[in-house]
């Protein structure tokens, strides 16, 4: 047992680092998966949402839970302006038009933000607490909390997606735009449900990543690309995929450390993201009907 | 208010200057123009604004003593954005299209290696607040000057810190990058010479989410004290999770990582015992004081807060002393020559420009003694600073002791 | 006065070819490369190393650009067995991969500390003139690669790279194999980034991991996107704009004092992120529209 603690502390410590990214991991997967283009503003509206977070933690009198609602609901309403104003006008354009655009408003985003807010760095306030140590495994309470916090809204779009009417025109849309069209399902009411869930996906996400770390406005920025990487492991459109891969990416690269040092574990997760593709094209929980 | 007032007249100057400039190059011979070029935004954003304000506040205070051998400065801001390719591009507008004579304030070593080359090229000065050791190597005819002293200094003060407070097993945490390897590794170099040991020491790359893993290898090692050397948001990070572990090595951090920032995000609780080195001020120096001043009024904040500010003031009021011992209509290598002396420690000690040039005017030596320090440089032409350490007590800084 | 434009036309020309070769890729080829940065960084540290070993410079930039070239074969391979709209997710992990191993092997490149005082050519015809020399010789390098650009698209191959965009299935029915087509104008791209990478590296005379990020790929796009992809014209004028919004901010601010400098950086990048979304709504297919694209 004592020899087995430190790695056991390592894959903690992946798993929490995977988990913290996963539901912004989750939004690129649906996103991609019915809107079918990479989002790069997803980055920025996490950042977006923990900035509102803190914002709306001083309103509601320090309360966590009030910040993080104000989060979700500010940036739900951004992601879907941004289908209104911008992503709808481009759905027939080549792919690469609406990556770029979603360039243009993740860079419009931060922009405003540092323009009002400046670039200093602001705290999302939790109480701290010390580690539960079991025979020197230790597990935060906070991660805990977080992991908790995960599951939930996992739950929720899972559900969304698998139990409700609307879940099931997502994923018809997601299947076959023009078949779904055809069999009468209203792709412009599918594709605002899709974008609040998005938004709502990455507020949450950017405030778990605001209470791991600390608020600044690169937050979402630098963590596109893990989170990216999650999405296309887990298989784009499958919301358990996005969360065990991101869990998975961060234990393989923290498990390895003692190898490769803390360097060469970024780029390990890397490795193992082309190593899997290779072998699985459709990532690890892909179902080929669900991805094109 | 009153700087304010003034900054806004200089703004006005400024914008007056760059479309004069162009047209009536005979009036320009009775301005020297400086170019602050700072970390506005990237990685050294939280320095920036603060810099930059400082040498306008200098500037304009130069101004009011009737200017330095004859001239008139004038300040134009550039941001490098922490990035060497926009900073040449804008040290190059600088220089040519501004016709600054001398670069101020530049802040990254990356940064400031990108920039020499240029300077050194067209013989302006450049005052910057980098550590490489290339920067000092490579520094020609008295054209750099570094303000910030270098990781030779910090290493030597972190090892005098670490034997005062009596740890026995040190280990070293750093970011990934020149500086604050280049810090830890003088550390090493130091406290190994005295027959120590580093008992663990792991380099991490920024922007995780986490440094648990990196913190945890280190401390298998067993250490009483950590010294991680790193910026303000890793910095955080890795101080909540050492709390949330129950690791109990006490960190000290250098003080550009520390700040009121850091206590606002961490609490008294897990800062408590934190303790942080860094280069600083006599508090109750008048260069301080003036400079603290500016400083509260531009930015609304204490200039404690930002060494690298006090830096850039010094930088503006050291370079009009030179040249006003250098004397009118002189050029920038013999200005530069002069740079070294009005800080030189056999003069008469002054602490403010108006100071300085009624004692240079009456033929005296000087020895001008900054808001940032002492300002006696070494032959590479870097700053020899005083360091402190202060110790987070009850979430507050509290000031230990100055090492020397 | 005339080193400020000869700079920004230096940098901007060194945009240009790195424009040039993702133009080629995705313009002609479609094929979607986000690790662009990988092959300049490759170009910059090969160049720079020779240079610094005592080496002509003109031998590091030839080097440097066939390393960046050879590299890009492994890279293609890998890429041909993945989904092709997995590429860009690939090929982005892959430059940063490249970093990451410049960061790491020290022994070789300096790690962070990054590589200084990387001789400037031409640096003997006095500092006006070697500046003016060396815009020349960048500028001469991005007319050759369009004029390449433009013999290459008339070309039986470039043709055949087109179709390989518009029309794969039709490709593969006449027997040809798209991917050795793909493979090939990777590894032409990822040559002209190395050399853009080489000049860089002569240009600065210093460099870091930290400026082989991914925005540069991603600024490298913007440019392709905004002068229009598929053609020769419009990655010359990408770069260009792209140059003007980054650098026009500068003077932006010389008339409006207002604004304060850390503002000041806002605004441009709103700027930036304005323009590429107005671009994608109203002028998606770039300032020069291609022809004879679908």
């Amino acid at each position: 047992m004592l020899a087995l603690a430190p790695y056991l502390n390592l894959a903690i410590s992946g798993a929490v680092q995977g988990l913290v990214i996963a539901l912004a991991a989750l939004a690129i997967s649906l996103c991609f998966a019915i809107a079918r283009f990479p989002n790069a503003a997803i980055g920025d509206m996490m950042t977006f949402g923990a900035y509102v977070g803190v914002g709306g933690q001083a309103l509601a009198a320090g309360s966590i839970v009030g910040g993080g609602i104000a989060a979700v609901l500010a940036t739900t309403l951004v992601s879907v302006l941004t289908y209104l104003l911008v992503f709808r006008r481009l759905a027939s354009k080549p792919l690469v038009a609406s990556l770029i655009a979603s360039l243009g408003i993740a860079f419009l985003m931060r922009s405003m933000l540092t323009f009002i807010l400046g670039f200093d760095q602001q705290t999302l306030r939790v109480p701290v607490s010390r580690a539960m140590n079991f025979s020197g495994v230790r597990i935060l309470p906070i991660d805990l909390w977080l992991g908790g916090l995960a599951l939930l809204v996992l739950a929720a779009t899972f559900l969304l997606l698998f139990a409700t009417p609307l879940g099931r025109r997502m994923r018809a849309v997601a299947a076959d735009m023009q078949l779904a069209q055809a069999s009468g399902i209203r792709s412009g009411r599918v594709m605002i449900a899709l974008w609040a869930v998005v938004g709502a996906l990455s507020a949450a996400g950017g405030i778990m990543v605001g209470i791991k770390t600390v608020v600044t406005p690169d937050l979402g920025w630098d963590l596109l690309l893990p989170a990216f990487a999650a999405a296309v492991l887990g298989g784009l459109g499958s919301p358990v995929g996005a969360v065990v891969a991101g869990i998975g990416l961060g234990i393989v690269q923290e498990l390895a450390s003692p190898w490769v040092g803390f360097t060469y574990k970024i780029a390990l997760g890397f490795v193992a993201l082309i190593v899997v593709l290779l072998v699985r094209p459709e990532g690890l929980f892909g179902r080929p009907e669900l991805v094109r | 208010m009153a700087l304010l007032r003034v900054s806004r007249r200089e703004w006005a100057a400024l914008v007056g200057a760059a479309m004069i400039a162009a047209a009536a190059p005979a009036w320009a011979q009775d301005v020297y123009r400086v170019g602050a070029l700072n970390p506005v935004t990237g990685a050294g954003s939280t320095y920036g604004s603060g810099m930059q304000k400082s040498i306008y506040a200098a500037v304009a205070e130069v101004n009011a003593a009737g200017g330095a051998g004859g001239r008139r400065f004038e300040a134009l801001a550039e941001d490098t954005q922490t990035s060497p390719e926009p900073a040449v591009l804008a040290a190059k507008k600088l220089i040519e299209v501004n016709k600054a004579s001398a670069i101020l304030g530049t802040w990254s070593s990356s940064v400031s290696l990108a920039i020499q080359p240029l300077t050194q090229g067209s013989n302006t000065i450049l005052m910057h607040t980098s550590s490489a050791p290339t920067l000092f190597s490579q520094n020609v005819r008295n054209l750099g000057w570094g303000f910030q002293s270098g990781s030779k200094y910090n290493g030597r003060a972190m090892n005098a810190a670490v034997k005062n407070e009596g740890f026995k097993r040190p280990a070293i945490m750093a970011f990934n990058n020149d500086a604050a390897v280049g810090n830890v590794n003088a550390f090493k170099s130091a406290y190994e010479a005295e027959g120590g040991k580093i008992v663990a020491s792991v380099v991490y790359e920024p922007k995780r989410t986490s440094y648990r893993s990196e913190l945890e290898k280190v401390v298998a090692a067993n250490p009483d004290v950590i010294a991680l050397s790193g910026y303000l948001p890793d910095t955080t990070i890795i101080l909540r999770e050492a709390y949330e572990l129950g690791v109990n090595a006490k960190f000290i951090i250098p003080g550009w990582a520390a700040g009121p920032q850091l206590l606002q995000a961490l609490g008294p609780e897990v800062s408590e015992g934190v303790l942080v080195y860094e280069s600083v001020p006599d508090a109750n120096s008048a260069a301080f004081k003036r400079y603290s001043e500016a400083y509260q009024k531009a930015l609304g904040s204490s200039g404690e807060d930002n060494v690298f500010a006090a830096q850039a003031y010094d930088m503006v009021i050291s370079l009009a002393l030179a040249m006003e011992k250098a004397g009118p209509g002189s050029d920038n290598l013999a200005i530069a020559k002069e740079i070294r002396t009005v800080s030189s420690p056999d003069g008469q000690k002054v602490t403010s420009f108006a100071e300085g040039k009624k004692l240079l005017q009456a033929g005296q030596k000087i020895n001008y003694e900054g808001a940032s320090g002492p300002l006696d440089f070494d032959e590479d032409g870097n700053a020899v600073a005083i360091f402190a350490v202060s110790a987070i007590t009850k979430g507050k800084y509290v000031r230990s002791y100055v090492l020397n | 006065m005339l080193a400020y434009p000869v700079a920004i036309g230096t940098v901007a020309g060194i945009y240009a070819l790195l424009t040039l070769g993702l133009n080629l890729q995705y313009g002609f080829t479609g094929l979607l490369n986000f690790g662009h940065v990988a092959f300049f960084a490759i170009g910059a540290y090969v160049s720079a190393l020779f240079a610094l070993a005592g080496y002509p410079a003109a031998l590091g930039l030839a080097v440097g650009t066939v390393v960046a070239f050879c590299l890009a074969y492994p890279l293609g391979l890998l890429c041909l067995r993945l989904r092709a709209d997995y590429l860009a997710i690939v090929t982005l992990s892959f430059s940063e991969i490249v970093r990451l191993v410049i960061v790491s092997e020290d022994w070789a490149t300096q790690g962070t500390r990054g590589l200084a005082g990387i001789p400037r050519p031409f640096s003997g015809l006095g500092s006006g003139t070697a500046e003016v020399a060396y815009l020349l010789l960048v500028l001469g390098m991005v007319a050759v690669a369009a004029l390449l650009t433009w013999r290459l698209a008339h070309s039986p191959f470039g043709r055949l790279i087109q179709a390989v965009r518009d029309e794969e299935d039709a490709v593969r029915s006449l027997g040809k194999d798209p991917a050795q087509v793909k493979v090939k104008v990777l590894m032409l791209g990822s040559g002209l980034a190395g050399l853009a990478g080489g000049l860089y590296a002569h240009y600065v005379t210093f460099i870091s991991p930290e400026q082989f990020l991914p925005i540069i790929t991603f600024y490298v796009w913007i440019a392709m996107i905004m002068g229009g992809s598929g053609t020769i014209l419009g990655p010359l004028l990408g770069s260009g704009l792209l140059l003007l919004f980054l650098e026009g901010s500068r003077f932006l601010r010389d008339v409006a004092p207002f604004v304060s400098e850390v503002q000041m950086a806002s605004v441009r990048l709103a700027v930036v992120g304005l323009a590429l979304v107005l671009f994608m709504l109203y002028r998606p297919q770039g300032l020069v529209a291609a022809r004879n694209r679908a």
